[in-house]
């Protein structure tokens, strides 16, 4: 059984409809004026979900999204054909986060951008389970595309989140709890129950909701205390 | 031990790899010849472009179905048998283009045919079926430095006791969405890649690349080399440079140094082509690592982007496997060098017994892994 405790949660889930400008004016006061401008929808919302996080400079980060930087993605591709730098570099995985993290200058030893649909919220989790440091944020988070949604490639909805794993259950809120099955028998099927998805993740979050599932060779639960 | 390294032996069971000049043996071979197989040749494919380096396993533009998919069913041919994707051998996919350049041929040509893959897991999914793999396969995506990270998590996979043996498969293929994107950079620019040399202008050249590795523990045995060690570091300074003084580079490779105490080592480093990075990287290595060969392949086979630290290991060992255990040196380069431990002709591997390589990526991110070989 691998184990870790939940000892901060951020999720940040706008209202349907608001927009990168929108998000940029309500949270201006996260991020240095600068960078600010410059800053996508998704970048906005994973800043301001990292800002209460208490970094430690060993600190540990995994990144969780199926779509990433959809407008990013679809504003590029309408550069050509004289491609635009700025846009190619946002676009590229995983600004979302560095956009916050470089605003803030804050270094990382170790990041592990992750992407994927259907088991994402299982391999993000197991990445951040089986990552040695004290300390280690696991951020997920989508924005809503335009004409890639019509297409299937982006996401519905706009959210983010930061969860603080450590290994200290001493006034944890919750833990996430994985217990691999066993090394025989194993048949290549997968006899396991749907993966919550990044957005059930998210809710499940926010509401402080347990979940339960197997997959991912074991088995796996979010319980709060 | 530095908290930045992860000092997890896994064996490298099988790797092979694939590039312009074929599979890893053949590249290592026209590596020593010093052949280059970059070319000049449109930056955005059929829409012309200025000409820019790329070194490509056939026409850049993308085609349905995608380019890059036949091309990696010959390369999976040689991966060895498997229940690839099962619970306890699972599949990590390294790449930071996956089939991003279908969505510039859907915008360029609406063919709704080419966003079917678009996605990194519409495109993973699509090689999933193809190669027959299970539903056990992690998607891993930080620009240039992804492929060390999927080897590195394959490490962690093993040593947890999690998975028996891992699959590391990625995979970049150009496409004008990425060329001109680099080309928008000015790093991307008519002259050909010359790495660590101290010259007024620098450039990249950018390549086709996959490759593959089968990782286990390594007390499993085998005749493979040993990944021995990752080091992995974010400066978070800037997203397309360095911290002027050199510290990102400096924290990388004093960890991997630690790891790699009491060994001959060679360098295989980034070595895009660019001055300033290249200088730091030359620099930080020669003060970690006194008196070691540094060399790069870049400036032959282009920059394989979020592929290249497997691609290049797999050219690294296919070069320690021939008989000769001649490591190719930085073709496409030239003296003055930004440090005297350039080696710009092919050296004898027998005098060390390890490799640091090493890869950087966008928004400062560093990573390096010790590959032993005695």
């Amino acid at each position: 059984m691998i184990e870790r405790f939940v000892h901060h949660l951020c999720v940040e889930r706008p209202a349907a409809g608001e927009t990168a400008a929108e998000a940029r004016e309500r949270l201006r006061e996260k991020f240095p004026r600068a960078a600010l401008r410059r800053m996508t929808h998704l970048g906005l919302l994973v800043g301001a979900a990292l800002d209460d996080a208490a970094f430690a400079a060993a600190d540990a980060m995994v990144y969780a999204t199926t779509f990433a930087e959809t407008r990013a993605l679809e504003d590029y591709l309408g550069s050509f054909p004289t491609p635009s730098p700025l846009l190619f570099q946002t676009s590229i995985h995983p600004s979302a986060v560095q956009q916050g993290l470089i605003a803030r200058q804050r270094p990382l030893p170790r990041l592990w951008p992750i992407t994927g649909r259907a088991r994402l919220v299982e391999h993000a989790l197991l990445t951040a389970l089986l990552e040695p440091a004290e300390r280690c944020v696991l951020i997920g988070g989508e924005e809503r595309g335009t004409w890639m949604l019509d297409h299937g490639m982006a996401s519905e909805g706009a959210f983010a989140f930061a969860v603080l794993f450590t290994s200290q259950r001493a006034e944890a809120s919750g833990r996430v709890n994985f217990s691999p099955a066993k090394a025989t028998g194993e048949t290549g099927a997968r006899d396991g129950e749907p993966c919550p998805s990044l957005a059930d993740l998210a809710a499940a979050l926010a509401e402080k909701r347990p979940l339960r599932w197997r997959g991912a060779a074991g088995d796996w639960s979010l319980a709060w205390a | 031990m530095n908290p930045a390294v992860d000092q997890l032996s896994v064996r490298v069971a099988a790797c092979e790899g694939l590039t312009p000049f074929g599979d890893a043996a053949a590249t290592s071979e026209a590596l020593l010849a010093g052949r280059v197989a970059l070319q000049r040749r449109a930056v955005l494919g059929r829409d012309g472009g200025d000409a820019v380096p790329l070194a490509l396993l056939g026409p850049m533009d993308e085609t349905l179905p995608p380019r890059w998919l036949a091309a990696l069913r010959g390369l999976a041919a040689k991966i060895p048998p498997g229940k690839w994707g099962s619970p306890r051998q699972p599949v990590i996919v390294s790449s930071s283009n996956y089939g991003v350049g279908s969505l510039h041929a859907f915008t360029r040509d609406h063919d709704p045919r080419h966003v079917q893959h678009g996605t990194p897991f519409a495109c993973v999914e699509l090689l999933r079926r193809e190669l027959g793999w299970g539903e056990d396969v992690q998607i891993f995506s930080h620009a240039c430095v992804t492929a060390h990270l999927g080897l590195a998590h394959a490490a962690r996979l093993l040593h947890a006791g999690v998975a028996d043996r891992v699959l590391v498969f990625s995979f970049d293929f150009v496409s004008p969405f990425v060329a001109g994107g680099f080309h928008s950079l000015k790093i991307l620019n008519g002259a050909m890649p010359a790495p660590y040399a101290a010259r007024e202008i620098g450039a990249i050249g950018l390549g086709d690349g996959a490759a593959f590795a089968v990782l286990t523990r390594a007390a499993d045995g085998g005749d493979g080399g040993v990944l021995a060690a990752h080091a992995l570091h974010n400066e978070m300074h800037h997203f397309t440079g360095n911290q002027p003084d050199g510290a990102g580079f400096a924290t990388c490779a004093t960890a991997i140094s630690e790891a790699a105490r009491g060994r001959r080592v060679w360098v295989k480093g980034h070595g895009t082509g660019t001055l300033e990075a290249g200088r730091l990287e030359a620099e930080a290595f020669a003060r970690a690592f006194p008196g070691a060969p540094l060399v790069s392949w870049k400036g032959s086979l282009g920059h394989t982007l979020g592929s290249c630290g497997l691609v290049e290991l797999a050219v690294a060992l296919a070069a320690l496997r021939a008989p000769a255990k001649r490591i190719p040196g930085t073709v496409g380069s030239a003296a003055p060098t930004f440090v005297d431990t350039v080696a710009l002709a092919p050296f004898d591997a027998r005098a060390f017994d390890g490799v640091v390589l090493t890869s950087n990526a966008f928004g400062g991110a560093h990573a390096a892994m010790l590959l032993t070989h005695d």
